[in-house]
């Protein structure tokens, strides 16, 4: 190494001497500019660029003359360019000089056809290429409709003649032959290529002059040149596919699949996803299910209802409650199905999407739930077994349909419809026990129900902004219809076991229809005040009709019990107003208004359809409703929002109904005619730190609601000798009542990019009063939950995580103090990710939980351990192979534990177990052969 | 040296004295699927998902007088929807001065701001043969590579205003850079208005500025380093840093 640098020195020493001798080092470049005619052409910029890369070394200008010079630049090779707005780009070879000056005399310049510099370059604001005699066009810069041919879109090329007949001219000289791709296109025939050919297919157009056919034949250039033309061919269609399918086999009979599917181009995308299992996947996952929405996943937040508390210009991923996404709540054992078509259409101006969705699950499920409820002095405490089977199906359509009507008026229509199925079947037993937990009597319900329903839901947006920068309107509508049938067969027995044994029995069979509309409008109206100052106004519509008949009888040939069957109507009309000013300045945004609204109900009750109503209610509440928010976003990443809101919310139809529900004959639930609004002020807070360089964050936040007026459910607890204990429910107001959760997070990189902590927490309290047997009882709850975790990137080949959480909840009923609880659980977790040869993964995760409350004597641990080994096979990672093993312990059940107004409880329910299991999945577009350090974007 | 000797010899020769507003465009999608060291799933999935909606338009303001450009954001919203929703906006502010061929630079990087006092480097331009118009000027195509960020930028200057400056902090041709391409559309900055006015105290130095006083090469020291910590975290490098 050391030799061969030496005798390079020494060579390039040499040369470089040699080269003195020959020739100077520095050197001064002159010319003088002409163009075809002669005549000088000043102000024409000339550079000097490296030749071996045309990098730039040197520049200058030409005199009122046209000449320029280079004085003093270093004598070596160039190439020299001399460009001007008029002329083509001019560029030649120079040599270093053996002179100190190197004088070019004249160089011409050939002027820029005037059609190609009006039309190409000015009107239609394409790049035109030139190089040497060859223009070139970007075929993509004019717009040509669907489905046209080359012909069509030459038509729009400037500088470029089409006659009728499809004779192709420019430069007033004909157009001979055409090439693709630099090849001959089906002979000699331009017309066969232009006529044939789908302009969307070509990425450029180039026009040049070719030797003539002569000259080519005999190899003497005879100066005649014709012109020749070449479509170059768009190097793909940005279009392809990707989907992946996967078939699982395991022990216990487990088994599950799923497949998905999408293709695209630049302005379509389709996908298919379908589902299978028996390993309680109750639906997609969220990243599967973002795939298939596509471009729809994410929706500007369009819902059409301006004004306070109605998150306007968010995001939001597109969800609704009985989604095919995931939502298995842990407890007991199902088996799913289900598939979807999505259609998405995207262009600059339209955005269009249709899908449909099927879904379906089946419920098996035991559990078993232990309660105790607290009444002034005592307490009583019930032990219930639940062993239900449940089906749900739904069919979803959704579409939506966004058009730019042209730059300041958007138009937003937007239609989904469901069609749910549901069948349930349950049986439950409800041992009532005293203060010595003695038993007083045990409920048994075979219950089962069936519904059918379907529901409309409508929305069209119409958004214009004004000439005057900053004003803008906004008008919705929607119409939302819903029905749905059901029939519920209730048979219950009650035995006794105080004084004397028997046993009553009652049997019930309920129809249920229920039917409602909506009819919705708002709009909304800003105008700049100033640059800082905006003032938003806003106005809401809504009227709603609905219609709940129930009837309760003994059987299918008895007539309605009366007491228990109801028909009733009410018509709900909402009309608010409101008005803010919004500060905007800096990165501070403030906005303070109210709103008056007024909400009218209008409610009819009757024994049944037929017969006449017997009863009216008409409620008219009207209110003030202030409202302010700020947000401020400090210098150096900190930002701080703050709002402020008082609502009015109105009592549910069915609350205002006096005909009590007895489907379980021991819970008993009334509604209350005095109902009163709920009335809620709310503030929340937020801060937020990042640090973009150590990408350390920090956040803190909270939220307080506290309540003038409350809605709460009063209970009435007795022991009725012959029945049991009874408990009636009845909605009632109640002043108080609030609420306070504060909460935290932060992040600190200890080592970049290998060693992350995380500490996350929450602290909350509430009060919430309610009537107990005619006395005020207050619960609360404070309670607080931290998580401390732990990161580890060691290698990109391990990824260790380690997490330990704790949460406390202190509850206290003022009626039996002595009955406080504590509900505690602590929660370890560590995970493993460990890609141990090329193309083979270990990941691992260990979860051990500890539920306690001492008071009520429930102590219960349950450490979870999965873990799976996988491989990546095949050409471009194609195929994976996966053995993994759920749950090595066997310990899995699900363990709930809650106390609220009056009661503690805790549930358990068996769900699935250990299993293991083999899958097979195929990846058209491949695996990752390495670990994913981040998987959230 | 030479070419620094050149630029101070353009703004001689033909005087423009002015504001030119440009409308900068940033593609989040583009953005992302231009970081080679995120895996070619993560990429095509983000342009799957977001493809169409990921695009956002700033004005950026260039004052322009004989010799001497400044640039900067501009106050002026771009997006229709924004309602006037203010945002605070990071310091960037950009003098160059090519008599004396000096640099002075006020930039705000992972949420600190340097003042960079230094003499011109011009990026090592590549010139192409390409023409087209912008903004009712015929210009000429150049080429450069920045090898620290990773950009492959395109650069459209007009050949009729001398005068080397451009926008963000691009310079050093022949003639005024009016629109630049970042990475394939990434981010397209384009000159949208020019006016040609007589220039007051738009273009002086704040009497204060605070930030730390560093040299170019360390405040290239300062992205190079964040540039590499993305990488080995496999994160996108642009939050917290200028495109």
């Amino acid at each position: 190494m050391r030799k061969i640098s030496i005798i390079l020195i020494l060579t390039l020493t040499f040369c470089s001497l040699f080269s003195i001798a020959q020739s100077p080092s520095k050197v001064t470049i002159k010319s003088a500019i002409k163009d075809t005619s002669n005549a000088e052409v000043p102000f024409a910029t000339v550079m000097l660029l490296n030749p071996k890369d045309s990098t730039l070394v040197n520049f200058t200008t030409s005199d009122g003359n046209g000449l320029f010079s280079f004085n003093n630049v270093r004598n070596i090779p160039y190439l020299l360019k001399i460009s001007h707005v008029s002329y083509l780009p001019h560029q030649l070879m120079i040599t270093a000089s053996p002179t100190p000056i190197n004088d070019l005399g004249v160089v011409k310049v050939k002027p820029i056809s005037m059609a190609l510099m009006e039309v190409v370059v000015k009107a239609a604001k394409a790049p035109l290429r030139i190089r040497g005699d060859t223009v070139e066009y970007d075929a993509t810069t004019f717009k040509v409709p669907p489905g046209s041919t080359v012909e069509d879109l030459l038509r729009r090329l400037p500088g470029i003649e089409v006659d009728a007949e499809g004779n192709i001219k420019t430069q007033g000289k004909d157009v001979k032959r055409i090439f693709v791709d630099g090849k001959t296109f089906f002979g000699d025939d331009p017309k066969s290529v232009t006529k044939n050919l789908g302009a969307e297919a070509i990425s450029k157009v180039q026009v040049y002059d070719e030797k003539s056919e002569q000259s080519k034949l005999t190899g003497v250039d005879d100066g005649t040149k014709e012109k020749a033309m070449n479509l170059e061919l768009k190097e793909e269609f940005k279009k392809g596919s990707f989907g992946k399918a996967t078939i699982a086999g395991g022990t216990d009979e487990r088994w599950a699949s799923r497949a998905n599917y999408n293709r695209f181009n630049e302005k379509n995308q389709l996908s298919f996803i379908g589902y299978a299992n028996n390993i309680n996947q109750t639906g997609v996952n969220w990243e599967d299910y973002g795939e298939f929405k596509g471009q729809n996943a994410f929706n500007d937040y369009d819902n059409g209802d301006f004004g306070f508390n109605s998150s306007r210009g968010g995001m939001y991923f597109y969800s609704d409650d009985d989604g095919p996404t995931n939502r298995f709540d842990g407890r007991g054992f199902t088996k799913n199905f289900g598939a979807g078509t999505n259609y998405n259409f995207n262009n600059k101006k339209t955005k269009f999407n249709a899908s449909y969705f099927y879904n379906q699950t089946k419920l098996n499920l035991d559990q078993y739930t232990f309660k105790q409820t607290f009444m002034g002095d005592s307490s009583f405490y019930n032990d219930d077994t639940l062993s239900q089977d449940d089906f749900r199906g739904n069919h979803t359509i959704a579409s939506r349909y966004e058009k730019e009507l042209d730059s300041n008026n958007i138009l937003i229509v937007k239609a989904n419809v469901r069609f749910s199925t549901s069948s349930t079947g349950d049986m439950k037993t409800q041992l009532f026990s005293g203060g010595e937990q003695l038993p007083y009597n045990r409920l048994s319900m075979n219950n089962s129900s069936d519904l059918n329903s379907w529901t409309v839901t409508s929305a069209s947006i119409f958004r214009h902004r004004f000439k005057k920068k900053g004003r803008s309107f906004a008008i919705s509508a929607g119409y939302n219809i819903s029905q749905s049938d059901g029939t519920d067969k209730l048979l219950s027995w009650n035995e006794f076991f105080k004084a004397q044994t028997f046993t009553d029995q009652i049997r019930k069979l309920n129809s249920r229809v229920n039917d409602a509309s909506q009819l919705k409008s708002s709009m909304l109206f800003t105008e700049p005040l100033s640059k800082i100052w905006y003032w938003e106004s806003f106005y809401n519509f809504s009227m709603s009709n609905n219609g709940r008949d129930r009837q309760v009888r003994k059987d299918e040939n008895s007539v309605p019990i009366e007491g228990l069957s109801t028909y009733y109507t009410s018509d709900v009309l909402y009309n608010r107003l409101g008005s803010s000013i919004r500060y905007s300045n800096k990165g501070l945004n403030v906005a303070a208004g109210a709103a008056a609204q007024q909400l009218r109900l209008d409610g009819k009750y009757a024994i049944d359809k037929e017969h006449s109503f017997y009863d009216t209610i008409v409620r008219t509440y009207n209110n003030w409703t202030p409202n302010v928010s700020a947000s401020y976003q400090l210098p150096r990443n900190m930002w701080l929002s703050m709002n402020y809101s008082y609502e009015v919310n109105e009592p549910d139809i069915s609350d205002l109904q006096t005909v009590p529900n007895t489907d379980n004959p021991l819970y008993r639930s009334e509604g209350n005619l005095d109902l009163q609004p709920e009335r809620i002020h709310s503030v929340n807070m937020n801060f937020n730190y990042w640090n973009p360089s150590s990408f350390a964050s920090v956040g803190i936040g909270g939220n307080y609601g506290a309540y003038d007026r409350n809605i709460v459910y009063n209970q009435w607890i007795e022991v009725i000798d012959t029945l049991g204990i009874l408990t009636i429910t009845k909605p009632g107001n109640v002043d108080g009542g609030s609420r306070l959760n504060s909460y935290f997070w932060s992040s600190f990189p200890v080592i970049k990019t290998k060693f992350t902590i995380d500490i996350n927490g929450s602290i909350f309290t509430s009060a919430s009063p309610a009537y107990v047997n005619d006395v005020l009882n207050e619960t609360k709850s404070k309670g607080f939950n931290i998580d401390f975790g732990i990161n580890l990137t060691p290698t990109p080949k391990l990824i260790v995580s380690i997490s330990q959480n704790m949460s406390i909840n202190n509850i206290t009923y003022s009626i039996r103090e002595e009955q406080n609880q504590q509900i505690r659980s602590y929660e370890s977790y560590a995970s493993i990710k460990w890609q141990f040869a090329k193309k083979s993964f270990f990941e691992s995760n260990f979860n051990y939980t500890i539920y306690k409350n001492e008071k009520f004597g429930f102590d219960q641990d349950m450490p979870i351990w999965n873990g799976s080994v996988r491989r990546i096979f095949g050409k471009n990672n194609k195929i994976e192979v996966r053995l993994a093993a759920f749950d090595l312990l066997n310990k899995r059940v699900y363990i709930s534990q809650y106390g609220s107004s009056n009661y503690i409880m805790h549930t358990n329910a068996p769900t699935l177990a250990r299993y293991y299991m083999l899958s097979l999945t195929y990846n058209i577009k491949g695996f990752e052969d390495k670990l994913k350090k981040n998987n959230f974007w | 040296m030479m070419l620094i000797a050149a630029l101070a010899n353009t703004g001689k020769a033909q005087p423009v004295e002015g504001r030119i507003r440009y409308l900068k465009t940033s593609n989040w999608t583009k953005m992302i699927s231009a970081v080679d060291y995120l895996s070619k799933q993560q990429r095509e999935r983000v342009t799957y998902m977001w493809g169409s909606r990921s695009e956002w338009k700033q004005y950026t303001e260039m004052y322009l007088k004989p010799g001497n450009t400044f640039y900067k954001d501009s106050e002026e919203q771009a997006e229709a929807d924004d309602d006037g929703y203010s945002w605070r906006r990071d310091e960037y502010s950009i003098w160059r001065n090519f008599n004396d061929g000096r640099i002075i630079d006020m930039i705000q990087l992972l949420g600190k701001v340097y003042i960079i006092e230094d003499t011109l480097k011009p990026q090592n331009w590549k010139i192409l043969n390409d023409i087209k118009e912008v903004a009712g000027h015929i210009c000429m195509n150049a080429s450069w590579y920045d090898s620290l960020k990773q950009q492959s930028v395109i650069a459209w200057f007009a050949m009729d205003m001398p005068i080397s400056g451009g926008p963000e902090r691009f310079c050093g041709l022949p003639g005024l850079i009016l629109e630049v391409d970042i990475n394939d559309g990434a981010m397209v900055i384009t000159a949208d208005k020019i006016e040609l006015k007589p220039i007051t105290t738009e273009m002086d130095l704040p009497k204060k500025m605070k930030g730390k006083h560093v040299h170019e090469h360390d405040y290239f020291a300062v992205l190079q380093k964040h540039m590499k910590e993305r990488k080995d975290s496999e994160e996108p490098p642009f939050w917290g840093i200028r495109y």
